[in-house]
């Protein structure tokens, strides 16, 4: 069979039962309602991954149905809301989205009403020749019907009978799309890293309050999620949003004013200050299961009362900055920045403001690439650590730009440099992972030792036993940084950032 | 893949119901299923529902193996796929030995569209005799239904008569007692008489006399599916779990 085994088609409205077939057929259709009215929710994650990979997943009562991609819907028995993936109860639905990425959580995109039936089309014989369902989902912005019919072997001619017939019923409603904006006109979807629009030739300082405003609003979407507590990756895109801003205070040097940009600075840190804590704690959290793994049975007893505390810590946290996230003040002050880079004329530029945008991306990037390379070249085994982990920020620094200014550039060749760049990030990333998390389990040693220096001897334990081994691994990720930066420091990819950002000027 | 053929050197002793309750309990037991339709009056068709497909001619059918897997349509029931009449006796003999061919290309093509059968029942056509030989050569078993009268019992000594003729393994034949009636003195002496003389060759179950059978030509679908509690229905289950139990053994 060459064509598609199952066709879904959506059409706006109710089902119509009287779906006129083509005059020449001698098929009957009939549908009969299986399930009369009850509630759904459409779950995905904030990210929306399941609608952007052509998914709908719809939760009603106690039982979970998929639309796949192919147009083939899978069901199982269960709840999703709240749920990892990894939490649902086994089943087809569960083994159908094992791609869904695993730190985010299922959370409701829309609600309303579902009705669900059977299709069958008949010969004169009163044979069924084409199978399928129909779906009619209610919501207060307005209805849509998906029905979904299946070729059955030998039965090809009247497949496309109904298949014809529906679709020219449905008119030109295509796809998954039509269901969301039936359904859910008003719901955005939300990107981490949305592309900022700016042209070549605008100014410096117009590029810049671009990129805030736009980190703003994309932070803010995150809080509802951290007041919720879905996932732990609101917070975390919250954060990043905000360092993006941080960023463009200090790498966009002179397009705001001096005096304007220590002000910011100060704003923006103060913004990032009281969630630093609960992301420590939950990526302690998101760790538990390889700690685990990385110690011997005897010693968990001590692993588990570390992370009891860290448990408890971690709730006290989250209501802290929940509660800050829902007061009146803190409303009060994001409005009031978000209100000044709306107007720029609230501004205070400094002397590279009028600079055009191109040729200032150019320059930064040219020089942070000059920078990472310099640095990069002189890391051997005697390095001490700390210029590795000064490697790291200008790497991120490096990524950062490039991220900001893609769009005035050919995108292929970003991602051919992007590519090992990400490798290398990934590295210093685990490299300073490890080194932050010994800081951290020391910490949490001395924290918990009694006034004269004395510590639990099953904590103590444990802490030492996983310190020793988180060095190991960072001495380990330490020799990697040389090769993954030769990778990156490739004739081709040389010969890009030339290409790319190095002006006659420089 | 099993081959189970319902044949019976006589006509009208139920083989083409037997096919069809058979086929699909099996379908219901969870087997792929494909039920072959020879009697070119399509009689298992009928009973499903599936019109009998054009006839193709001999020389292109099994060039073309896409024509072949073509001519295979859905039944109402899951798992269950029908072949409706449309084959030559010499066509089916090529189709019965590419079958057992795991590497032939007829079997490729049919695994490529999911037609990878467990079971193959085959509804034999009265007056089968050409193919006779071949058919006890490809089928893993064959069920033989026998009404319990004088005539039947002549008929199945010539079957098993031809069998020990041809050398043939008689552990294939697995008759049955068809269309009972234990009222009639006639039959109950007839099957004490038959088990006795046969003693393997004869399943215990037996498919009674029954309205509800007849009735199949009505609903045009198997017994179970509109007479579910029947003893009929049930019957019929159990012949099916009776040679289920044959067929396992056998491997
Ligand atoms: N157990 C039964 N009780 C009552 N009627 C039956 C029973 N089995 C079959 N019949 C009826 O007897 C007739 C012949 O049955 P069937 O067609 O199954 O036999 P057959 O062996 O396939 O015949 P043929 O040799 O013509 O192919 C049909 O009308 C069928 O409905
Ligand atoms: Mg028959």
């Amino acid at each position: 069979m060459s064509d598609a085994d199952n066709d879904l088609v959506v059409f706006p409205g109710a089902f119509d039962l009287d779906v006129a077939l083509q005059a020449d057929s001698n098929l009957t259709l009939q549908a009969e309602l299986h399930q009369q009215k009850k509630p759904f929710v459409i779950l995905d994650d904030h990210d929306q991954s399941l609608r952007n990979s052509g998914c709908l997943l719809i939760e009603s009562g106690n039982r979970l149905q998929l639309l796949q991609p192919d147009q083939v819907w899978v069901s199982q028995a269960g709840k999703g809301y709240g749920k990892f993936v990894n939490e649902l109860p086994d089943g087809p639905v569960r083994d159908s989205l094992a791609g869904f990425p695993p730190l985010r959580a299922l959370t409701e995109i829309g609600r309303g009403i579902i009705e669900t039936g059977s299709l069958a089309a008949l010969d004169e014989l009163q044979k069924t020749v084409v199978r399928g369902s129909f779906v009619v989902l209610r919501s207060d912005a307005g209805q849509v019907s998906l029905a979904s019919i299946q070729r059955l072997r030998g039965y090809d001619r009247a497949f496309e009978t109904v298949k014809g017939s529906l679709r020219s019923m449905a008119g030109p409603h295509h796809g998954l799309e039509t269901v969301f904006g039936a359904l859910f006109p008003n719901v955005e979807q939300y990107q981490a890293k949305p592309t900022i629009h700016f042209g070549k030739l605008e100014p410096a300082s117009e590029a810049a309050t671009e990129i805030i405003r736009t980190f703003i609003a994309v932070a803010r979407k995150n809080e509802a999620g951290v007041i919720a507590d879905i996932d732990t990756e609101f917070l975390h895109d919250y954060r990043v949003s905000l360092r993006r801003v941080r960023s463009v205070l200090s790498l966009f040097k002179g397009v705001f004013s001096d005096q304007e940009t220590a002000e910011l600075k100060r704003i923006f840190s103060d913004l990032m200050s009281p969630t630093g804590r609960l992301r420590d704690l939950d990526v302690y959290l998101l760790e538990r299961e390889s700690y685990f793994k990385l110690v011997p049975p005897s010693l968990h007893a001590g692993l588990g009362k570390m992370f009891d505390q860290f448990e408890t810590e971690r709730a006290r946290e989250q209501k802290k900055l929940s509660r800050r996230f829902r007061s009146a003040s803190y409303d009060q002050s994001m409005k009031e920045l978000a209100a000044q880079f709306d107007d720029p004329t609230r501004l205070e530029f400094g002397q590279n403001a009028d600079l055009g945008a191109y040729k200032y991306a150019c320059s930064l990037i040219w020089k942070r690439y000059r920078k990472v390379c310099k640095l990069a070249r002189s890391i051997d085994p005697e390095t001490p650590d700390e210029a590795v982990h000064e490697l790291r920020i200008h790497c991120k620094k490096l990524r950062y730009l490039m991220e900001f200014f893609a769009q005035l550039f050919d995108a292929k060749a970003f991602k051919t440099i992007i590519k090992p760049l990400k490798r290398l990030q990934d590295n210093l990333g685990a490299f300073n992972d490890c080194s932050v998390q010994q800081d951290a389990l020391l910490a949490f040693a001395v924290q918990q030792s009694s006034s004269s220096g004395q510590v639990d001897a099953n904590l103590g334990l444990s802490v030492g036993g996983l310190i020793a081994i988180l060095n190991q691994r960072q001495q380990a990720e330490r020799e990697r940084v040389v090769s993954n930066f030769q990778h990156f420091d490739s004739p081709d990819i040389r010969e890009l950032f030339r290409i790319l950002f190095q002006t006659p000027g420089d | 893949m099993k081959i189970i053929a319902c044949y019976s050197n006589k006509g009208g002793v139920g083989k083409t119901a037997t096919s069809v309750n058979l086929a699909y309990a099996c379908a219901q037991a969870g087997m792929r299923v494909l039920l072959c339709d020879l009697d070119p009056q399509g009689a298992s068709g009928f009973y499903l529902r599936v019109k009998p497909s054009k006839k193709l001619t001999e020389a292109r059918f099994f060039e073309d193996v896409k024509r072949f897997t073509k001519s295979i349509r859905a039944s109402d029931f899951k798992n269950l796929d029908v072949l409706p009449a449309n084959m030559t006796y010499r066509d089916f003999d090529v189709f019965l030995s590419r079958m057992r061919n795991k590497r032939s290309r007829l079997k490729k093509a049919l695994k490529s569209v999911g037609g990878d059968y467990d079971v193959i029942v085959l509804d034999c056509p009265p007056n089968f005799s050409t193919l006779s030989e071949n058919i006890f050569k490809a089928a893993d078993t064959i069920v033989v239904p026998v009404i319990p009268s004088t005539l039947s019992e002549r008929t199945f000594d010539q079957l098993v008569g031809f069998f020990d003729e041809h050398k043939l393994p008689k552990k294939k034949l697995r008759a049955f007692f068809s269309m009972v009636q234990r009222r009639k003195k006639l039959h109950v002496e007839t099957i004490a008489a038959m088990r006795k003389q046969y003693r393997k060759r004869f399943m215990s179950t037996s498919i009674p006399f029954s309205a509800d059978i007849e009735r199949m030509g009505l609903y045009r679908a198997p017994v179970v599916t509109y007479a579910s509690r029947s003893v009929a229905g049930l019957a019929y289950r159990e012949l099916f779990k009776e040679l289920k139990k044959g067929l396992d053994s056998k491997r």
